[in-house]
């Protein structure tokens, strides 16, 4: 794995809790935006939507991609940032 | 999101009408009046089979047509008019699936239902299964994922059967490799990913494998008949290695654990009921015991018993012992 961005730190160093999904690492306005309007508003939700593709990587990529247009390096950042 | 939806689930109940007749549909309907149930009963209904809620706020009307449209679906494939039999039976197996039409098609070459957006959640799923993909619950967001990995999977099972018929050689070629690739996700969780690819790679390379080492040895066999070949290695010297030239040893057969004698016989030793130690210990117990006795001891009874046991080995030839029990004698007559 590459190394991991001072935001990814910050993630990951406490629970996500109510934190918005542009906290995660690789979100960033744009993107956060196209998940907020889809209805993805929190960190938790996204990572709800990881656990009910049964934490397939592939899957998980596969929507990132379609929701919000996400390049594969951004997708891998926020899968590593859910526990 | 209400207009597309409806359309939808319009497309559903048109799919279906074709593999079941309108009359079976119509008599559902007029079975099982959804008007007739409670609002909060169509509600754990329309959950239980998956359907997106409307607004808490909306009335029973919208609750019955959302019923209506997702659950006679499922009727229309067992007619019971029972409903608690109903929500059992959403378990339906493969035969009376209305997903399957295999036997209905007019058209012989159509095995698989070929649009995955025309499919009910249920029918998507088990399609996915078929292809040996185990899929998570087919949810709003899932949906749509679920749609393309079937397409992905139909366009791949459909090239690869042409495939097959080419050439075996392709077989330990992409071709397969893709498809094993893509049966990859069907493990539930990562880690089991991750270790399934290595053993499916390993799998793929072993078949690789097998072939080039064969060739090898082949061509080996033909070149040098006299040579030993191995499984592991391929030896292909013409000649012998001189014994004792430089740096080759001369190597007299030796056992082959590098032990000292005295550490077998301890182990053969050891491998008795009894530890060695406690056989030791026992001996020199015993001698002790004889030694005392045979000091000690200054009644004739003792001695008596030792005349008769000298007697006795007397009898069978023990010339040896004769001075000794006359000694013996001579010295207690003596006391």
């Amino acid at each position: 794995m590459s190394s991991t961005s001072q935001k990814h730190k910050d993630f990951v160093a406490e629970p996500m809790g109510e934190k918005p999904v542009m906290a995660l690492a690789g979100i960033g306005e744009v993107l956060g935006k196209r998940l907020e309007e889809k209805g993805f508003d929190k960190a938790y939700v996204v990572l709800g939507q990881f656990l009910v593709l049964k934490k397939e990587e592939e899957l998980f990529r596969d929507w990132l991609k379609d929701t919000c247009g996400a390049n594969a390096k951004q997708q891998e950042r926020r899968r590593t940032s859910s526990p | 999101d209400a207009p597309p939806q409806s359309k939808c689930c319009k497309k559903q109940q048109y799919s279906n009408c074709k593999t079941n007749s309108l009359q079976i549909l119509s008599q559902t309907w007029r079975l099982k009046d959804p008007a007739h149930l409670s609002k909060a009963r169509l509600k754990s209904d329309l959950v239980a089979h998956n359907v997106a809620l409307p607004p808490a706020a909306s009335k029973k009307e919208v609750y019955v047509e959302l019923h209506l449209r997702n659950i006679e679906q499922k009727n229309a494939a067992e007619f019971s008019s029972d409903d608690e039999e109903q929500t059992q039976e959403e378990a339906v197996s493969p035969s009376e699936n209305p997903c399957f039409e295999n036997g209905r098609n007019e058209d012989p070459e159509v095995t698989q239902v070929p649009d995955p957006s025309k499919l009910t959640d249920e029918c998507l799923k088990a399609a996915l299964l078929k292809h040996g993909v185990k899929a998570g619950p087919i949810v709003a967001s899932t949906r749509a994922l679920y749609e393309k990995k079937l397409r992905k999977l139909l366009l791949h099972s459909n090239g690869d059967g042409e495939l097959n018929g080419a050439e075996k050689a392709e077989l330990y070629s992409d071709s397969e490799e893709e498809q094993e690739e893509e049966e990859e996700p069907d493990e539930e969780s990562v880690s089991e990913e991750e270790q399934q690819k290595p053993k499916e790679t390993k799998k793929i390379q072993s078949e690789n494998n097998k072939l080039p080492q064969e060739k090898v040895k082949n061509i080996l066999k033909e070149a040098l008949p006299e040579t030993k070949t191995t499984t592991t290695r391929i030896y292909a010297t013409p000649r012998r290695p001189i014994k004792g030239a430089a740096q080759r040893p001369i190597q007299y057969s030796l056992p082959h654990t590098l032990v000292s004698p005295v550490t077998l016989e301890r182990r053969e030793v050891e491998r008795r009921l009894v530890s060695i130690h406690i056989q030791i210990l026992f001996f020199v117990f015993v001698a002790c015991i004889i030694f005392f006795i045979y000091v000690n001891v200054q009644d004739s009874t003792v001695l008596a018993l030792l005349d008769s046991l000298s007697h006795c080995f007397d009898k069978e030839g023990g010339t040896l012992l004769l001075p000794e029990t006359e000694d013996t004698q001579a010295l207690y007559e003596q006391d």
